[in-house]
């Protein structure tokens, strides 16, 4: 537990100084651009833009984030510092779950810069108490599944040639835009052509802002948090082991 | 306390980087092992501290084998390899508690340990700066002291004073033979025939992933000889004349291209007196004649017994 401790203690001391600036302003400026750009050109009927796009704000930062986690992950691989760990006896979890519970405060705290910034326009959490911290519990949630995803390709790329230049996250770019825009996070469903309509209105993007939306305002679809909360826990289920075999596998 | 049997390591299926090491060292003492880049050094640590699995052949590294428990070793060792395996964000006290939280410590059980490390080490002048501000020799120490928070029962040390000046390299040198003097057995590897002959108790010289020889220094100094006389005259022309006196000496060679000659001197002095009586009675005119100490490649030709390399 000690070494647990130690190890994100030290993620907090020397890693979120750099991230701190990047979890607060992500969200201002994606929110600005995405409310500026949009919230006369996409009819959300009675709800308001602001509290329309603001989940998928939400989302996009932790796939932002999930994405310098990458290349950190590659990075504590590579350095020799991380190979000392690797001499040291401890639990291959150990790393792994320091890293994991930093994303999460990272989240954390993009999280609480995204409502803030959503309250300034007219964002609003009217649905209780109860509501509100399963609105943050889901985005942690979602935060965390990515993070282990981030981490299982960042170790596992990491002897590769781009896991030593620290670029994939600029490749991972492209299918995180695209799943970022083809959902309905930022416009409703009708929006897109017929032919998309599965796509964008069951994959995790859309479904996950479409929960969150639900907490924020206490309406919430039943199907829509069962098909949130199995998108959340399957990937965890797939990509938690993996996370984990990744460690195991380099050792 | 160190024992290889046949251990051999290839990567990617073709490239082999060891082949049939076998060695062992004996508690409490302190082994070099010798070699050029790339001659194995470093993946003979890699597998002995868990981080490569052997591809064949056993490792046993303070009574656990590598392979089967891993856990075990981990726990009995310390190691630094070639670059300083620290966070450079952190000072230098917060790296030796860091490390010190990790080896399972309580953080005021830890703060003593680092506080009695910078000691130590001579280090409290920079404890608490960067690492990242910090000389090489200055890292190294304390990766040195890092790898010592718990006392290991075995410490490995990568090429230690690659790259440090001539104080460090002393200073690591001592700290070094104080472990040794405390029951910590070492194995070290290096470039470096003087280090290893100052350093360790015994030498192991590996050449492209084998094992060519084994010993104490003075029983590989004797079969490498102890020195070379050398001989260069004025004129070039002279050499061949030279050479001619001296030929019956062992180990000599004529070089044209250097315009030397040399002998080996396995009486110091008392060789290059005989050499020098032999030259003056030509009536030759000298540049130079010395005694030099053996290089590595010398060495390494000598252990081989060809000249090849």
């Amino acid at each position: 537990m000690t070494a647990l401790a130690a190890l994100t203690e030290r993620m907090i001391l020397t890693t979120l100084r750099d991230d701190l600036p990047f979890a607060i302003l992500a969200p201002i400026g994606n929110f600005l651009i995405f409310n500026l750009a949009l919230r006369n050109l996409i009819d959300t009927g009675q709800m308001s833009y602001p509290q329309y796009v603001l989940p998928v704000v939400i989302i996009q930062v932790i796939f932002l984030g999930a994405l310098i986690t990458v290349d950190r992950a590659a990075r504590d691989q590579l350095s020799e510092f991380g190979v000392r760990l690797r001499t040291l006896p401890l639990s291959a979890m150990t790393p792994l779950t320091a890293r994991m519970l930093y994303c999460l405060l990272r989240g954390a705290v993009a999280l609480v810069a995204s409502i803030a910034v959503g309250y300034a326009f007219g964002f609003r959490m009217t649905g209780g108490l109860l509501c509100a911290a399963a609105f943050a519990v889901l985005a942690l949630t979602f935060t965390l599944a990515l993070s282990l995803a981030a981490d299982a390709v960042g170790t596992g790329i990491a002897g590769a040639q781009i896991g030593r230049d620290g670029t994939a996250s600029q490749l991972l770019l492209v299918p995180q835009m695209l799943l970022v825009m083809l959902s309905t996070g930022m416009a409703p469903v009708t929006s897109f052509p017929d032919w998309l309509h599965p796509f964008v209105q069951y994959q995790p993007v859309s479904q996950v802002t479409e929960a969150l939306r639900g907490f924020a305002n206490g309406h919430l679809e039943v199907g829509n948090l069962l098909i949130s909360l199995a998108w959340c826990l399957g990937l965890l289920a797939v990509l938690g082991p993996i996370a984990v075999r990744m460690q195991r596998r380099t050792r | 306390m160190i024992e290889l049997d046949g251990v051999a390591k290839t990567f990617d299926r073709t490239v082999c980087a060891l082949q049939d090491v076998s060695f062992s060292v004996s508690a409490g003492s302190v082994c070099a092992v010798l070699g050029h880049n790339g001659a194995g050094k470093t993946t003979t640590i890699k597998i002995l501290a868990t981080l490569l699995r052997p591809t064949s052949g056993k490792a046993i590294v303070a009574g656990y084998d590598v392979v089967q428990q891993p856990a075990q070793v981990r726990a009995s060792i310390g190691i630094t390899g070639q670059l300083a395996a620290l966070d450079e964000e952190l000072t230098g006290r917060e790296n030796l508690v860091l490390f010190s939280r990790l080896r399972g410590m309580r953080r005021k059980d830890a703060q003593r340990r680092a506080d009695a490390l910078i000691d130590e080490f001579d280090m409290s002048h920079a404890a608490d700066r960067r690492v990242a501000n910090y000389s090489v020799g200055m890292q190294r120490r304390i990766d040195i002291a890092a790898a010592l928070v718990i006392p290991p029962k075995v410490l490995f040390l990568d090429e230690p004073t690659t790259g440090l000046d001539p104080r460090s390299r002393r200073a690591v040198w001592d700290t070094v033979s104080s472990l040794s003097a405390q029951g910590v057995t070492v194995l070290l590897t290096t470039q470096y025939l003087e280090e290893a002959d100052v350093l360790s108790d015994s030498i192991v010289v590996i050449d492209h992933g084998r094992v060519i020889a084994r010993g104490t220094a003075d029983d590989l100094k004797h079969r490498v000889g102890f020195s070379y006389c050398t001989v260069s005259p004025v004129n070039p022309s002279d050499l061949s004349e030279i050479f001619a006196v001296v030929a019956h000496l062992e180990g000599a060679e004529a070089d044209y291209e250097a315009n030397t000659v040399s002998v080996l001197a396995p009486n110091g002095v008392a060789t290059l007196s005989e050499v020098f009586r032999r030259v003056d009675q030509l009536g030759v005119e000298l540049a130079d004649i010395s005694l030099r100490k053996p290089s590595l490649d010398e060495a390494f030709l000598h252990l081989t017994g060809s000249t090849t390399t």
